[in-house]
């Protein structure tokens, strides 16, 4: 009987297949959105405790890696451009970028095996896809309307880490991620590859309505929905005079080139669609024709401070504020920071007494930057940018507070962002109202990645492998209250 | 071809479907005792849902609990439900999302992702009318946003719309290039005709990337489109890449059969119908392996399979479900034609696109009237499409008319392409040329 009604089951599942599979035979393609190649999901920038005279930046994409899924899908888009870009005016344009370009090479076409059992390194023919990249930094002019741009590629054919696979495909991984760090002959030092995702949520808790596990979220018990999830990083630590406005290193935190702004974005290609038919001969041509020739790289997102896209940014406006650049933000979307609409359903939920209008607190911490901390220096009236904008001239704390600023550690979040800066519990508590003294304990009980991060570049953690993975396991154990900013 | 699923729900219990399908799943088991049955694909989930563990459901559904008057939470819902049915090929989330979506709709009719959600379940549903209604609301809604494009897109192209299409498929890769835009791109491009710029912009999909099933799915676009000009073996490595995207996809493993018959392999092309079929048993496939069968001479085992296919299809269309283009083909090439035509004429009226005119004409032609089946292939053709299917078709009607030059030259164009078409279709063009 219980056999029977096991294959009942199997023909049921499969008969349920048949009626969808009949329903949608029309020639579709995908209409999913998800793009994770060219998603850019955390951008850090801090000064790393055994580099002080450079700017360090994390740039992640491609999220979602869950290590058992198996190699294939976890790659930068050989069509696709990758930029680091540096703002240091703060008038919101890039006058620095690094661009990242890959090329991905297959030793054996009829195989689709990553690599063969005991792969050691690069040149090992063992390992059957190899990626590469080229890395170009751009200087752009800007006369009135007009921008100069003058590129230089810096290097060619770099290794991109390949993704952990496992212990036997990959006896010695650390062999792979000591071969990607690459010192380049201006002092810059690259990684490019496969990391651990340092990024911390609860992320069920906090986008079913900031439905916190055990309120306020203080008190650990949060579950790390990204604790043994992968993603792709670039790495890039720059001396401080390939950044700063006047090309020259920072000689304090109130020197006037000490602060600069950092985000990260993709490119793809447009193209012309085609008309052979001519059926839109006698129309009047269509605006994007005009606008742009087939092959014009059109950027698809962007990324600067944390959450800013998620939570900020209503549905409508994602596409628009990724591919639009961080200069026009305030006249874009300066009413959605100004009167959140978090803030409303923090108060909704909890009663909590956030203020729901007129931000400017909101505006000043994340996008024009603190007052003699972060903000621009030379710029009057700053505008409110979406860049993660960091003083080199404050130095790494020597024991890092994961509320950053609002816990009384200068050298975090808004700052810069560490790799273990709580960001969820820092944005949450500042939407509550911290800095207009509303001082709330929120947080999603996550308190700190799965794994602890390196002393040395690249930083980021290594990855879980395939082999022994184990995604979403981390509960944060639970611990007395922890009071607003870590008080 | 197909049976919506939305009329099946409507006029349809439950229990009627599972009869219809246990029924025809019978049959089929009958003949391939050794193909074990799977259900669909465990599809790799996006990234959202990856991000957000397998209890995203229960939370979002707390989540309304929390807010009921809150349309975007439904929508959430409803999305969520989507992705269910991507992912266990369950048809009853497809209902579920619809009434989640409807949902949404009552307490806001302008929520952008209620609309949204709505329109691309009402394509899925092939009910393409509403499919343009909801997508222009959405567009309406949100002028700056690229999705709702997808929706329009999806739903001109199948109503004929050609103009408004491109506009749309265009305005959709300015917004925001990536797989999704980029495979619309190559459709539009092969209605017109441009093969290669088709083949570019489908490499540039699969490039692009996204889920593993949305890779596989442009791969298996990209080999046709290979096929369809008669590059077997570039055909046969997107296949394979499908494969590897995901094991036992059951499209690339007909692709790959295609590909063996195009090679003269008719018996390794049943084995990979066979292997298809038992993993997700599609109509078409099903149909390709009978002609496939009946080619390599095994009559027995392609009667039977014909037998699955009209089974199918008896049982579908009595639990309410709309036929499209593919149905009238089966019955112009399977059944009797006089009635393909009646069928031609009502899909023709649901969804005027040059398939459904190519599956009309070809119904025509088929029931003894090859001018009008003339008349209605070049409506399929004004496009200026190379489809060998298409091509075929027409070169056949152009041949019974006397038209010889026209013949002679669409059924060159067809010959081509010929690893694109079915073993039947082969032998007749054969004839046709000979």
């Amino acid at each position: 009987m219980r056999k029977l009604l096991i294959a009942l089951a199997a023909v049921a599942a499969a008969a349920i297949a048949v009626t969808v599979a009949v329903g949608s035979s029309h020639r579709e393609a995908p209409g999913t959105m998800l793009d994770p190649s060219a998603d850019d999901t955390d951008l850090y920038a801090f000064t790393a405790k055994d580099a002080p005279g450079s700017l360090t930046v994390v740039g992640n994409w491609i999220p979602g890696q869950n290590p058992a899924n198996g190699p294939n899908f976890f790659r930068f888009d050989d069509r696709a451009r990758y930029y680091i870009n540096v703002d240091n005016p703060g008038d919101g344009r890039r006058d620095i970028a690094y661009r990242f370009q890959f090329t991905t090479s297959v030793r054996n076409p009829n195989s689709f095996l990553y690599a063969l059992p005991g792969a050691s390194g690069y040149d090992d023919p063992k390992l059957n896809v190899r990626q590469t990249y080229s890395i170009t930094r751009l200087t752009y002019a800007y006369r009135g309307r007009r921008v100069h741009v003058r590129e230089r590629v810096l290097a060619r054919g770099l290794p991109v880490a390949p993704p952990n696979i496992g212990p036997k495909t990959f006896p010695n991984y650390q062999a792979f991620v000591n071969g990607a760090v690459r010192n380049l002959s201006d002092g810059t030092k690259v990684f490019v590859g496969q990391r651990d995702d340092p990024f911390f949520v609860d992320l069920g808790a906090t986008f079913d309505a900031i439905n916190v596990r055990r309120l306020t979220g203080n008190q650990g018990e949060g579950k790390d929905d990204f604790s043994g999830m992968n993603i792709s990083s670039i790495v890039l630590q720059l001396p401080e005079r390939r950044v700063t406005k006047d090309g020259k290193a920072v000689a304090g935190p109130d020197a006037a080139n000490a602060v600069v702004g950092v985000y990260q974005s993709t490119e793809r290609r447009r193209l012309e669609v085609s008309d052979r038919a001519g059926i839109a001969k006698h129309r009047k041509r269509h605006r994007s024709h005009a606008s742009g020739g087939a092959g014009r790289w059109v950027q698809v997102s962007r990324l600067g401070n944390p959450l800013v896209n998620e939570v900020v940014i209503p549905l409508g406006k994602k596409d628009q504020f990724n591919r639009t650049s961080p200069d026009r933000d305030a006249a874009l979307y300066g009413t959605y920071v100004l009167k959140p609409e978090l803030a409303a359903v923090l108060n909704a939920l909890f009663r909590i007494g956030a203020p729901e209008d007129n931000r400017t607190d909101i505006v000043q911490a994340l996008l024009q930057g603190i007052p003699r901390l972060n903000q621009h220096a030379g710029i009057r009236g700053p505008p409110a940018v979406d860049t993660l904008k960091i003083n080199l001239g404050v130095p790494p704390a020597a024991t890092e507070n994961r509320f950053g600023v609002i816990g009384g550690d200068v050298a975090g979040f808004p700052n810069g962002r560490r790799l273990g800066d709580d960001v969820v519990d820092i944005e949450l508590q500042v939407v509550a109202g911290f800095l207009k003294g509303n001082r709330v304990p929120l947080g999603d009980g996550v308190d700190r990645n799965d794994k602890d991060f390196l002393s040395s570049f690249p930083y980021v953690a290594a990855p879980d492998s395939g082999f022994d993975s184990a995604p979403s396991r981390r509960v944060e154990p639970s611990h007395p209250p922890v009071g607003a900013g870590g008080s | 071809m197909t049976y919506s699923a939305r009329t099946i729900f409507r006029f349809a219990t439950p229990l009627v479907v599972f009869g219809a399908v246990l029924a025809a799943l019978t049959l089929v088991n009958r003949f391939d005792a050794a193909a074990p049955v799977v259900p669909a694909p465990a599809a790799v989930g996006g990234a959202v849902a990856d991000r957000a563990g397998g209890d995203r459901l229960q939370e979002l559904q707390r989540a309304i609990a929390a807010r009921p008057d809150d349309a975007a939470a439904y929508a959430a819902l409803g999305e969520a439900f989507l992705q269910r049915a991507r992912e266990t090929g369950d048809p009853g989330w497809y209902a579920r999302a619809g009434r989640a979506f409807a949902a949404g709709l009552r307490r806001d009719p302008r929520d952008l992702g209620a609309l949204l959600g709505a329109g691309t379940l009402a394509n899925l549903r092939h009910d393409f009318r509403a499919g343009l209604r909801l997508g222009e609301a959405a567009h309406r809604a949100e002028p700056a946003l690229a999705r709702p494009y997808v929706v329009l897109a999806d739903a001109q192209i199948e109503l004929g719309r050609y103009r408004a299409a491109l506009v749309s498929v265009q305005r959709l890769v300015d917004l925001k290039p990536g797989l999704a835009s980029y495979a619309r791109a190559s459709y539009f491009r092969e209605l017109s005709g441009d093969r290669a710029g088709a083949v570019a912009a489908m490499r540039l999909a699969v490039s692009a990337g996204g889920t593993a099933e949305s890779v596989a799915y442009v791969q298996v676009l990209l080999g046709d489109l290979e096929l369809g000009r008669g590059r077997v073996g570039a055909a046969r490595d997107a296949y394979r890449a499908a494969l590897a995207a995901v094991p036992d996809y059951p499209q690339a493993l007909a692709g790959l059969a295609r590909a063996a018959v195009a090679g003269g392999d008719l018996r390794g092309a049943a084995a990979r119908l066979r292997r298809s079929v038992a993993r997700l048993p599609l109509t078409t496939n099903l149909t390709l392996l009978a002609d496939v069968e009946l080619a390599a001479g095994r009559h027995a085992a392609g009667l039977a399979q014909l037998a699955v296919v009209r089974a199918q299809r008896r049982l579908l269309a009595a639990a309410g479900a709309v036929p499209d283009a593919e149905a009238v083909l089966f019955e112009a090439d399977h059944g009797r034609p006089t009635r393909a035509v009646t069928l031609g004429r009502r899909v023709w009226r649901s969804a005027p696109s040059v398939r459904s005119a190519d599956a009309l004409g070809w119904a025509l032609t088929r029931a003894g009237r090859p001018l009008d089946g003339l008349r209605w292939a070049h409506r399929a053709l004004r496009l200026g499409s190379l489809d060998p299917l298409f091509r075929y078709h027409a070169g056949i009607a152009a041949q019974a008319v006397g038209a010889s030059a026209e013949a002679a030259r669409d059924l060159r164009i067809a010959v081509t392409g010929r690893g694109a078409l079915s073993p039947l279709a082969v032998r007749r063009l054969e004839e046709a040329l000979r």
